[in-house]
């Protein structure tokens, strides 16, 4: 990612960030800068946070910018907005450092559309697990605002993906928000960006250098602490007999693939009637080991999910929150993607303008299979 | 109704049973709990082989997949499986045969006694020693074990009457196995087991303090959903923290729909629709229609309902999915005098169409 820290505008002092922010959206609804903002707010139970889509300014008021809990990849939120197209509505939306690399994801993927989107997101300091939170929202809530407000950015309490996370700040957004010790700065990425800051009257003057630095050193903490969890991962997982050890305990329930931001399909390939087999089919299966297991194919479906989407996979987590049996699927799955991301030198998130790997054919990368085609070719006279 | 006592442990009398079945090329396979060796969990298995029924666990408390969802998706077979599950993966069977997914000659179906299971979720994360001492106590004593789902806690149809085979388990001596054979046919596969086979019936006089506490339990739960709300608000307030994950569906034995109507295409709403929506709320949660899915699937399946809890047990968000589907599912099959599971031959109400029950539109 690149670290050249654009100038930013200071907002306000830290100590008010949810006010700064809700006053910034409500003068640029009022400015017509922009029409609508998505941002989490607190569902009626009081025990978890939903995406709403803000029009009315009153309703400013009652969302929390920085929500303690990702219930849902904020990607699936703009993709049930945008599958469709654009609208007349300029939309801004605040969301995390993983849900807008899931975005650009889906943009490649044509799931989203950001035409009349900005994008927008924040240092953050990660989320609290979803289940914990739940059984004590009040308690999980103030501890998460105490981080919030003391920049605390590795704390235990949150995500186990949280803790590995090194992009977590500065992404493919359009508008960054810096939550530095010295206030909130606000700076641009990309042209719709300055066209907000412009169209909001603001002029960048201040140099974020330092905070850049600070952040690199909790970068640098994370990196450890990601090149433990993979070193645990790679042991877990060798080979396939403990891969399915770490599997063996699914339901087959396929929770990870729908909260999963990039498994965009509705029909999933693992669910559909392709796998309905002659059942007869079953007992000669069992026949050949003894015993059949269920659901079948349980280890197939996770290293299908892992072929289809582990180059665009953004370590969010949800898979690991949404499995009724606790199987870690975010560690082995952030360890096989950042193998895979590597094999093909891309990174999931970083660009819109990047090719997908699977979609982008480079004749060097296939030398082997390049000369067998020409050969063939040469053989059935196809050149000729 | 035939009876059999066998002089051993419920689980070596169930092995031996369907070793000679298989032995004796009756059956093509056994369709139970098991836990193989070295493994952690327990799941189901299709065991072919007798020397691995050393491994099957059919009376373990706990329930990875309903098995009536599992036994649905198994077309027509030339030989029957011999399942074994609990009786409302039995009922979710019956439910689903009725929908045209399950095959029934495809099984020689074997259910018992059921004190509930353990939740997924404590299991995953290890028992302690005691968790499954105190379950197996209580149930020898005929009492309601307390560490089980809130769905089992109030079930009532815990002792199915109409499966091919029932195993008491409930108040159960720990070294006599007692067998009720439903019907001629299997006792006729039954035949040079080794097996006395007398006449006898199923006395479930002994379930009577368990009954009662169920039922006690079921109007508190019932009573404790009402109080989080009632009406179109209340279900916002239970079902507003959904992620829209739609795991209770999936694992939802009756919910078969490949392709869930909420998930299709039906549901990618154009802009101007969400504008002019926007226009008049001011604002709108995305992705939109978090209870109209639920009340969606609540008017498709509720009603065959068989509790199991399998819904609330995979929910991240911890909602007692289960319970309100349960509630609301046992009040519509009330009106129709229905009773999910409780007979292959009954139909599903909104399939069938009885004149006398729209008088008002017959004028």
């Amino acid at each position: 990612m690149d670290k050249q820290t654009p100038q930013g505008v200071k907002l306000g002092p830290k100590e008010k960030q949810k006010e700064i922010i809700i006053s910034m959206f409500k003068k640029a609804i009022a400015s017509e800068v922009i029409d609508t903002v998505l941002l989490p707010m607190k569902v009626p139970s009081g025990d978890s946070y939903a995406w709403i889509l803000i029009k009315d300014k009153s309703f400013l008021d009652k969302a929390e910018p920085f929500a303690p809990i990702m219930p849902i990849n904020a990607a699936h939120a703009i993709k049930r907005l945008t599958r469709k197209g654009k609208a007349q509505y300029k939309t801004a939306v605040l969301i995390r450092p993983c849900e807008i690399r899931a975005t650009v994801e889906l943009v490649k993927l044509n799931q989203v559309c950001l035409d009349d989107v900005l994008l927008m997101t924040y240092d953050c300091i990660g989320a609290v697990p979803m289940d914990d939170f739940i059984k004590n929202p009040e308690i999980k809530e103030k501890e998460f605002a105490s981080f919030q407000a003391s920049g605390e950015f590795n704390s235990a309490c949150m995500k186990a993906v949280c803790g590995f996370c090194t992009d977590f700040n500065r992404t493919s957004s359009d508008i960054h928000l810096s939550l530095s010790d010295r206030g909130i700065f606000i700076s641009s990425n990309s042209c719709k960006g300055d066209e907000f800051i412009k169209n909001s009257r603001l002029t960048p003057d201040e140099d974020l250098s330092d905070w850049t630095k600070k952040l690199e050193i909790i970068e640098s903490v994370r990196e450890t602490k990601r090149k433990q969890v993979f070193a645990q991962t790679a042991g877990e997982t060798d080979g396939i007999v403990n891969f399915h050890k770490i599997f063996e305990s699914c339901i087959g329930c396929h929770n990870c693939g729908s909260v999963c931001p990039i498994c965009y399909c509705r029909q999933c390939f693992f669910n559909s009637s392709v796998n309905e087999q002659n059942s007869d089919l079953k007992i000669i299966r069992a026949e050949q080991k003894g015993a059949l297991s269920f659901p079948n194919d349980k280890i197939m479906f996770h290293i299908g999910r892992l072929t289809h989407m582990s180059l665009s996979c953004v370590s969010c987590g949800l898979c690991s929150e949404a499995c009724p049996v606790n199987i870690p699927v975010a560690n082995v799955f952030s360890y096989v993607a950042a193998q895979t991301q590597t094999a093909f030198d891309y990174k999931a998130g970083k660009s819109t303008g990047d090719a997908l790997p699977m979609r982008d054919y480079r004749s060097e990368e296939l030398g082997e299979l390049g000369e067998l085609v020409k050969s063939v070719d040469k053989q059935e006279g196809l050149n000729a | 109704m035939h009876k059999a006592v066998i002089n051993k442990d419920r689980d070596t009398a169930v092995r031996e049973m369907a070793s000679y079945l298989l032995d004796s090329g009756r059956i093509g396979g056994v369709f139970s709990l098991k836990k193989f060796k070295g493994s952690e969990s327990v799941d189901y298995g299709l065991i072919t082989d007798k020397g691995l029924l050393e491994y099957i666990h059919p009376f373990y408390p706990v329930m990875p997949q309903n098995a009536g969802q599992t036994l649905s998706k198994f077309t027509k077979m030339t030989k029957p499986v011999l399942a074994i599950i609990r009786p409302c993966e039995y009922r979710a069977f019956v439910e689903t045969v009725k929908r045209a997914q399950g095959s029934p000659d495809n099984f020689i179906t074997v259910t018992y006694t059921c004190g509930g299971v353990i939740p997924l979720a404590d299991h995953a994360k290890g028992l302690k020693n005691d968790v499954l001492e105190n379950y197996n106590k209580a149930v020898s004593e005929g009492k309601n074990p307390q560490n089980t789902r809130e769905n089992c806690r109030r079930c009532e149809n815990f002792y199915p009457e109409n499966s091919d085979i029932l195993v008491s388990v409930i108040g159960a001596k720990k070294d006599t196995a007692e067998i009720f054979i439903n019907n001629d046919k299997t006792k006729g596969l039954l035949e040079g087991s080794g097996i006395t086979i007398t006449k006898g019936t199923f006395d479930k006089a002994g379930l009577k303090n368990i009954i009662e506490e169920r039922a006690t339990v079921k109007k508190e739960q019932f009573t404790s959903i009402d109080k989080i709300g009632k009406g179109l608000n209340g279900l916002v307030e239970i079902f507003g923290r959904c992620i829209g994950c739609r795991g209770c569906n999936s694992v939802c034995p009756i919910c078969y729909c490949t392709q869930c109507d909420f998930s299709s295409s039906n549901f990618d709403y154009n802009r101007t629709i969400i504008e002019k929506e926007l226009e008049q709320k001011g604002a709108l949660r995305l992705p939109p229609d978090t209870v109209f899915f639920h009340i969606g699937r609540m008017s498709h399946m509720a009603f065959s309902c068989v509790g199991c809890g399998q819904c609330s047990d995979v929910c991240p968000a911890g909602i007692p999915v289960g319970t309100v589907f349960n509630k609301a599912g046992e009040a519509v099959a009330a009106e129709f005098d229905f009773v999910p599971g409780r007979n292959v031959e009954e139909k599903i109400p909104v399939m069938m169409y009885k004149e006398q029950e729209f008088p008002e539109m017959g004028e």
